[in-house]
């Protein structure tokens, strides 16, 4: 059967379709073909009724008098029905065989789990990270239908999906996915390519070292950069990683400085202090050995530093040349920042003494390495070094404290720093001294007051899925074993009333008092309510006071009833929790509070006590 | 109780939403209280909710295969996520202690009870629920309603042709929407479906120039549809009994549901099927605006390949249950089959379920068409037909499957017959990016459950692979 012809008679009617019907009569196109069906008609009968219909169609009053319009639709229902029997399901050549990997995948994931990871990863807009990590979770991507969406995902716009097929979904594949990867990688490819490499060079191992050299050298810039980075700690290639970090091209140098600084050989470390030394590239080997701990490279690096901190101007009278000094400088705290070694031990001594140099220079990233160097050292020298240095600049403080808990006990500790009680009289005297505590106290409460983590479900609104997390202060067990006692004395004789809150204990009547105190003052304390904080902390004191359960029951209630200053979005941890302890007769006092609430959290919280403790009636 | 497994209450919701939230409400530790009746056929708990008082919940075994959900909450959707949660908790192996079983539940079972025997008594006595009777002056009325709609579409359709396509605008296009909306009035649901699709094919945003083909055969199938059913209406106005057409799709065409007691009616029904899913989907139908699942299943002992079509209309689709994916064999006492041609609709109202055993996939290789030459005849005989159904699906026997030079998969039968394989425009979505990753040992003497479609500007009839089976293993390619 001529299926050409049928293709273009229905071309022809297709025209008609767009153009109107009205405009069939006497169509030449349609003429045209007509004598071809006629002859064929001749032999087959379908044929001689398209012609039939085309004649109906092209000479008006042919046909039994029907409107074009349905001429033309008999016409085309005929010739599609001829062609749906004429739909050709041959090959255009000979198959040869199917080449097959080894992924041992199945497909028992149902459709509704299926689907939702599918559209997480084929759509775009909010909560698609989830539902993907979610599904790598709990080995769904075994399933084979998600394996071509996985291998799509490295080019997802959200580059966190991106960059999570790349480093979890793919490598767990195993040696299977590599084949595939390295024959679809497009080395002129750009960022979906570069991560495509990463996932060769991590799930491949050394077999695909060759396929990384080979994009390495050929492949695009970013293609390259990464390559290289991936070579480090291959000794085969550390001819060429030394070479490329000659290269001309900057990303290309960077690259290979991080292979070699991932490599750890020597050649390649002479090769890193080289460069480092030649100051043009030391930003690129800085970053490059931010991670290092490579220890003769950081002792020649240290010896460098002193000598470059020694050559540095004495005095800050050209602003031009100490910038200059100063970029050369800044990138040593990079790399040896948190290193240790005796060279470095001296240099920072040599900062120290040298402060008032430094310091005029504007060298104050270097003065606080030496600051957090000392700290660390945690021996007699280095102390006396932070007493000297704290001396000169008392910013410098809370590091003298923090190496003087190192080295003394907690007694020695508190003489050294809380001092006698005329001591404390003098104390606050002068506006140094004045800093000087508070900066004491400042760096007590860093230590003390966010200290502890609580993890907890909002139980108050099953509707909603997440948990809530809150700091605590030290717990008081912690307090009494690493901190003297007679600290209390001194946080309410200087009225710091958050360490007292912490530092109370039940033997100590005062500091009940004094928090008690804090409470009653009315104007001040809605006042200072309005710091959600306060309450909250407090409470926490005066539980740590040791006052009794019902007493602490009812100030709440009488504060809550009395305050219209704290209304917080939602009731912290702690005085949830003491809201459910309440007596069950509260809730009618509760029910009088929940009007008042400002915010949706802190209601449905009031709500849920009002409800516990009707349960318990 | 039956083993209670995650799949198993995963099987029960309603949807992908139900599952999690059920199994958010045993993680955020909902549950309250969680009990079992002594003899163990009765979970109930009580699980927080955002109002004030728990809601009361429970899961009645009572009869093992029929579980009863009940619940105090005020969804619509069921099981709700309570009663779902209450089970994935028991899955989980939280404790549940034994209580008596409340009061509500035991006066509720009783009421069950008497409902079973009222029915069984009914049954005894020989009183099968009388036919329906026909109100025929109504269904008259109907039917000459549906004659005057068809009018009303004929007179639309031919003015359409005669403007021609490419004057259609946006006015135009509100005219056929207005008109699909009138024919609700006559009685034409189906026709309205059809309709509608056409206008959607023109509508905003669509390739125009590629449209033209699809527009033009949707056109010609309105045209096919008048004609057939004027005849049809035309004599049924005519016959005494004013009988359905139980041997064609005229009926569908028309917008006619059919009941399940009129399939019987008209036997179409089998016994003891058992029925074995190969593939299953689900999609949007903007033109009859509502999701469709569909599912393709091999009955074993005929070999036909016959399809589950559920249907959750826009409006309602939020509390409809969303069907799934279905991996056991289904043994159906009584399968009711619609009238149609190749992978005939099927429903069942009873069925259980048995694990899949290597019989039953030696039954599914033994029921593959091994001759491509038969099996595209008949799939053009259908294809032929304006009214058929354009997507017929088929399970073909493959000697091999491999590839071409220039990328074209193609499957084998045993006598060199060679067909290809391609992605389809009427799934939503392409298998043959997977074929890539099968292992060899798929490839060569499988079988292929295949959906064809023809290509009517390509001239092309492609077919594209849904399910791969071969040695014992069943792969889906779809879902």
């Amino acid at each position: 059967m001529s299926t050409a012809l049928l293709q273009e008679l229905h071309q022809e009617v297709r025209r008609l379709y767009i153009a109107g019907s009205d405009l069939a009569a006497g169509d030449f196109r349609l003429k045209r073909l007509l004598p071809q069906f006629q002859q064929l008609g001749e032999r087959a009968a379908v044929f001689k009724r398209l012609g039939e219909g085309i004649t109906s169609l092209v000479e008006p009053g042919a046909g039994d008098g029907a409107p074009a319009a349905v001429r033309l639709q008999e016409l085309t229902l005929l010739l599609e029905s001829v062609l749906y029997t004429q739909g050709v399901s041959a090959p255009d050549e000979a198959p040869g065989e199917l080449r097959s990997r080894n992924f041992t995948l199945d497909t028992r994931l149902p459709y509704r789990k299926l689907a939702a990871v599918r559209q997480a990863l084929t759509t775009t807009g909010s909560g698609r990270y989830e539902i993907v990590i979610e599904a790598f979770k709990d080995g769904m991507f075994q399933d084979l239908r998600l394996l071509p969406l996985a291998i799509a995902a490295l080019n997802d716009p959200y580059s966190e999906i991106a960059e999570f097929a790349m480093t979890a979904i793919l490598p767990s594949y195993g040696p299977a996915i590599t084949g595939y990867l390295i024959e679809t990688l497009n080395l002129a490819g750009g960022k979906s390519e570069v991560r495509k490499l990463k996932v060769i060079a991590k799930a491949g191992g050394t077999e695909v070292l060759e396929e990384i050299f080979k994009a390495a050298e050929e492949g695009s810039d970013d293609i390259r950069a990464a390559a290289i980075e991936c070579l480090g700690g291959h000794d085969a290639y550390l001819p060429v990683l030394l070479e490329w970090s000659k290269d001309k091209k900057k990303v290309i140098r960077e690259a290979a400085y991080k292979a070699l600084a991932t490599g750890g050989s020597s050649q390649g470390e002479d090769r890193l202090y080289e460069a480092f030394a030649a100051k043009k590239d030391r930003e690129l080997v800085a970053d490059a050995l931010a991670y290092s701990s490579s220890a003769p490279l950081m002792e020649r690096l240290s010896a460098l530093y002193m000598q470059e901190l020694r050559e540095a101007p004495q005095k800050n009278e050209d602003k031009k040349k100490t910038e200059q000094v100063w970029n050369s400088i800044r990138p040593f705290t990079t790399v040896l920042s948190g290193q240790q070694n005796p060279l470095l031990d001296e240099l920072y001594s040599y900062v120290i003494q040298d402060h008032g140099r430094f310091s005029s220079l504007g060298f104050t990233t270097v003065m606080n390495e030496a600051a957090w160097y000392k700290q660390r050292a945690g021996t007699e020298a280095a102390f006396e070094e932070l007493q000297h240095l704290e001396k000169l600049d008392s910013r410098y403080f809370p590091h003298l404290f923090r190496a003087a808990q190192q080295l003394m006990s907690a007694e020695e500790l508190y003489k050294q720093f809380g001092g006698t009680l005329i001591n404390k009289l003098k104390a606050v005297v002068t506006k140094d001294s004045a800093q000087r505590n508070k900066l004491l106290m400042d760096t007590i409460k860093e230590q003390v007051m966010n200290a502890e983590e609580i993890w907890y479900d909002a139980a108050w609104d099953p509707q909603r899925d997440r948990q809530y997390r809150e700091t605590a202060m030290l717990a008081p067990d912690k307090i009494a074993a690493a901190w003297d006692p007679r600290w209390l004395d001194l946080f309410i004789h200087r009225d710091v009333p958050e360490l007292v809150c912490a530092f109370a204990r039940p033997d100590h009547a005062e500091s009940r008092r004094y928090l008690l105190n804090k409470l009653s003052g009315q104007k001040e304390l809605q006042r200072m309510l309005r710091n959600h904080d306060v309450l909250p902390n407090l409470f926490t004191g005066l539980a740590r006071s040791g006052m009794p359960d019902h007493d602490l029951h009812e100030l709440l209630i009488s504060v809550l009833e009395n305050g219209k200053s704290y209304l917080p979005y939602r009731f912290d941890y702690f005085l949830f929790q003491l809201m459910l302890g309440f007596p069950a007769s509260y809730h009618s006092r509760l029910e009088a509070l929940v009007p008042n609430q400002r915010y949706y959290e802190s209601r449905a919280q009031l709500e849920y006590v009002i409800h516990h403790l009707k349960g318990q009636e | 109780m039956p083993e209670l497994t995650t799949s198993y209450v995963d099987s029960l919701a309603p949807n992908a939403a139900a599952i999690k939230n059920g199994q958010g409400l045993v993680r955020k530790k909902s549950f309250v209280k969680l009990h079992t009746s002594e003899n163990g056929e009765l979970l109930f708990g009580q699980c927080a909710g955002s109002g004030k008082t728990p809601y009361e919940c429970s899961v009645d075994f009572i009869t093992p295969d029929n579980p009863v959900f009940r619940c105090t909450c005020p969804s619509r959707q069921f099981p709700c996520k309570h009663a779902l949660g209450l089970l994935y908790a028991y899955v989980e192996g939280q404790p549940f202690t034994p209580a008596p079983v409340p009061e509500d539940i035991s006066s509720k079972r009783e009421k069950a009870e008497k409902r079973e025997e009222n029915k069984a008594k009914q049954a005894a006595e020989g009183t099968e629920s009388k036919p329906k009777k026909v109100n025929k002056s109504a269904l008259k009325k109907k039917i000459n309603a549906q004659l005057e709609g068809l009018d009303l579409l004929e007179k639309l359709v031919l003015s359409l042709i005669r403007g021609g396509l490419s004057t259609i605008d946006s006015k135009t296009i509100k005219t056929v929407q207005e008109h699909v909306k009138q024919l609700g009035n006559y009685y034409l649901s189906g026709a309205q479906t059809e309709l509608r699709r056409f206008a959607l094919l023109l509508g905003k945003g669509e390739d125009r120039e590629e449209s033209y083909t699809y527009a033009m055969e949707q056109l010609t199938r309105l045209h096919a549809f008048i004609k057939k059913a004027r005849v049809y209406l035309t004599t049924r106005a005519g016959d005494p009994e004013l009988a359905l057409d139980h041997e064609s799709t005229i009926d569908e065409w028309l917008g006619h549901a059919w009941q399940l007691s009129e399939l019987k009616e008209y036997s179409l029904v089998k016994e003891s099927v058992e029925l074995l899913q190969l593939a299953f989907y689900s999609y949007d139908d903007p033109a009859r605006q509502e999701y469709v699942d569909l599912g393709y299943w091999l009955e074993l002992a005929s070999g036909e390949v016959h399809r589950t079509v559920s249907y959750r209309p826009y409006k309602a689709a939020k509390l409809m249950r969303e069907e799934d994916s279905f991996f056991e064999l289904a043994q159906i006492p009584l399968l009711y089959t619609y009238p149609g041609d190749m992978n005939v609709r099927v429903r069942y109202e009873e069925m259980i379920s048995r694990a899949v055993e290597d019989k039953d996939l030696e039954r599914v290789a033994a029921s593959a068409s091994r001759s491509y030459g038969e099996a595209l005849k008949k799939v053009k005989n259908q294809l032929k037909n304006p009214l058929s159904d354009k997507t017929p699906v088929m399970l073909l026997h493959a000697a091999s499957l491999g590839v071409t030079e220039n990328g074209q998969y193609v499957i084998t039968d045993d006598a060199g017959v060679q067909l290809v394989l391609g992605d389809i425009p009427s799934l939503p979505q392409g298998t043959l990016e997977l074929l890539p990753f099968l292992p060899a040992s798929v490839l060569k003497d499988c079988c292929v459950l295949v959906m064809f479609e023809h290509l009517l500007d390509q001239g092309r009839l492609v077919a594209q692979p849904l399910t791969i089976i071969q040695g014992g293993a069943i792969t889906r390619l779809l879902y």
